[in-house]
């Protein structure tokens, strides 16, 4: 196996880690009182910050996974928000290459408008089947937190994990562009 | 070069749909399953998590001990103001002591002359609580034992002085306790020196409303609240908590289990509590009302 794609697993490897590491901290029974505050889903604003930058990093079969074992772990129903994340992955990525050449500023209003259409999708879907979706005001804090700590979350991939778009000159393994 | 890499591209492209055609399809259906049965993928997710918890158990206590101490630390800064308030307290404890003294003789005495035994079915398990919920639309938390332990559906828990919910998903070494004030939850109660029978409904906020109630003008706040028995969901006279008013005029509850710091949780075993074993039996009587009494009393083959 050559280094491409050592760095390739080692990165994949890498995203499971952090992911095991986000939810740990969701899951610290520190206070089990409710309150009106929540916490920025930042695994969300990982996977979408990741595949904007390096979709090998993030192939679909690993988002399904680590989404489904959030949904599992955090009593959200199993496989509504996995399908929501999956899909709304798979369009950044779709877009990546186009997105190339685009500022933060923008990427930053793309992944504002994805959260919150998927959101809304989410809610949607579970007013439909009668299911509880939750207070509208948490989840509209929630995404509003998530939307605020998104460049904090692309700044520590950039400059931590080196999680950065290709530059011109990359190939990939076969030797293609990338 | 850019022609091979187009080329490549058009074997790979309609791989990659049809995987996510089929992702997509694997998840809606789970989520659909999940719909129309949910007890069987909650016994999924309770196995899912029995897993993987007690793995990360060895990390959460020393980090939920740190952010604790760090915390009592942060309170020492007004140790001066919390110090006068517990003497404050203490006067007036000693007072509600001296009461309880004497009425437990009085009672010790009562219950002599009658021959009263105490029930002896209300026995407790302890558990530590290992997490949260992890999502601040859901108000649960995860204990240490489980159904090795002798765990059953439906029992309920309490920290040291008052009701805290209700077990529910229950796997070998870990169950769930969904609490009073999670959106799901609906805990019959009686209001103390009235006797009003009411609903306590869990709406996601640290005071959850009572309802059903009959006449709200017989309660005022301050009353005692305690579980009623009704419908076999919790044994009689758990102690839930104290009438409270918010400023709308609502009335609420002011729950006595200490909810900002558990660490500890009873689980009363319940034998008398109803089970329920497949889906419907929540919903339907347990002989379908069109049956007659002499098919119901027939003898099953």
């Amino acid at each position: 196996m050559d280094s491409g794609a050592l760095q390739i697993w080692g990165m994949r490897l890498l995203f499971v880690l952090l992911t095991l590491l986000i939810l740990f901290f969701h899951l610290l029974p520190l206070n089990p009182a409710p309150s009106q505050w929540a916490s920025p889903d930042l695994l969300v604003a990982m996977v979408f910050a990741w595949a904007v930058r390096r979709p090998e990093y993030v192939p679909i079969l690993l988002v399904t996974g680590v989404m489904l074992l959030a949904d599992m772990m955090l009593q959200r129903p199993p496989g509504l928000w996995s399908v929501l994340v999956v899909c709304a992955t798979e369009w950044l990525k779709s877009r990546e290459r186009r997105q190339r050449e685009t500022t933060f500023f923008l990427e930053w209003l793309t992944f504002a408008g994805t959260l919150i259409v998927i959101t809304i999708l989410y809610r949607a879907v579970m007013m439909v089947l009668i299911l509880a979706p939750g207070a509208l005001m948490l989840s509209f804090v929630q995404v509003m937190m998530t939307i605020a700590i998104y460049p904090a979350v692309v700044g520590v991939s950039y400059f931590i994990f080196g999680v950065r778009r290709s530059a011109p000159g990359d190939m990939d393994r076969l030797g293609r562009t990338l | 070069m850019a022609k091979n890499g187009t080329n490549s591209e058009d074997y790979t492209t309609p791989l990659r749909r049809l995987l996510l055609a089929v992702v997509i399809l694997c998840l809606l259906g789970l989520f659909f399953i999940w719909r129309i049965d949910s007890p069987r993928v909650e016994r999924f997710r309770a196995a899912v998590i029995d897993t993987v918890i007690p793995s990360f158990d060895w990390a959460m206590a020393p980090v939920t001990a740190t952010v604790n101490i760090v915390r009592d630390f942060r309170s020492y800064q007004r140790i001066y103001e919390q110090n006068q308030e517990l003497r404050r307290e203490l006067r007036q404890m000693t007072a509600w002591k001296e009461a309880a003294l004497q009425l437990e003789q009085e009672n010790a005495k009562l219950r002599d002359l009658n021959n009263v035994r105490l029930d002896p079915r209300l026995t407790y398990i302890t558990g530590v609580v290992l997490a949260d919920s992890g999502s601040p639309f859901r108000q649960s938390v995860l204990i240490n034992v489980g159904s090795r332990d002798g765990i059953v559906d439906g029992w309920a828990t309490m920290d040291g002085t008052g009701l805290v919910g209700r077990i529910s998903g229950v796997g070998p070494n870990t169950s769930r306790v969904i609490m009073l004030t999670d959106a799901t939850s609906r805990i019959p109660a009686t209001i103390q020196p009235s006797g009003q029978r009411a609903l306590i409904v869990g709406d996601n906020t640290s005071a959850p409303p009572i309802d059903f109630l009959e006449s709200p003008d017989q309660v005022r706040p301050g009353d005692r609240i305690v579980t009623s028995g009704d419908g076999d969901v919790f044994p009689p006279g758990l102690l839930i908590g104290q009438v409270a008013q918010d400023p709308g005029g609502r009335l609420r509850t002011r729950l006595a289990a200490d909810y900002e710091r558990l660490e500890f949780l009873r689980v009363l075993r319940d034998h008398g509590a109803r089970r329920v074993s497949n889906p419907s039996a929540l919903i339907l009587p347990e002989t379908p009302p069109g049956a007659t009494d002499a098919a119901a009393a027939e003898p099953e083959q």
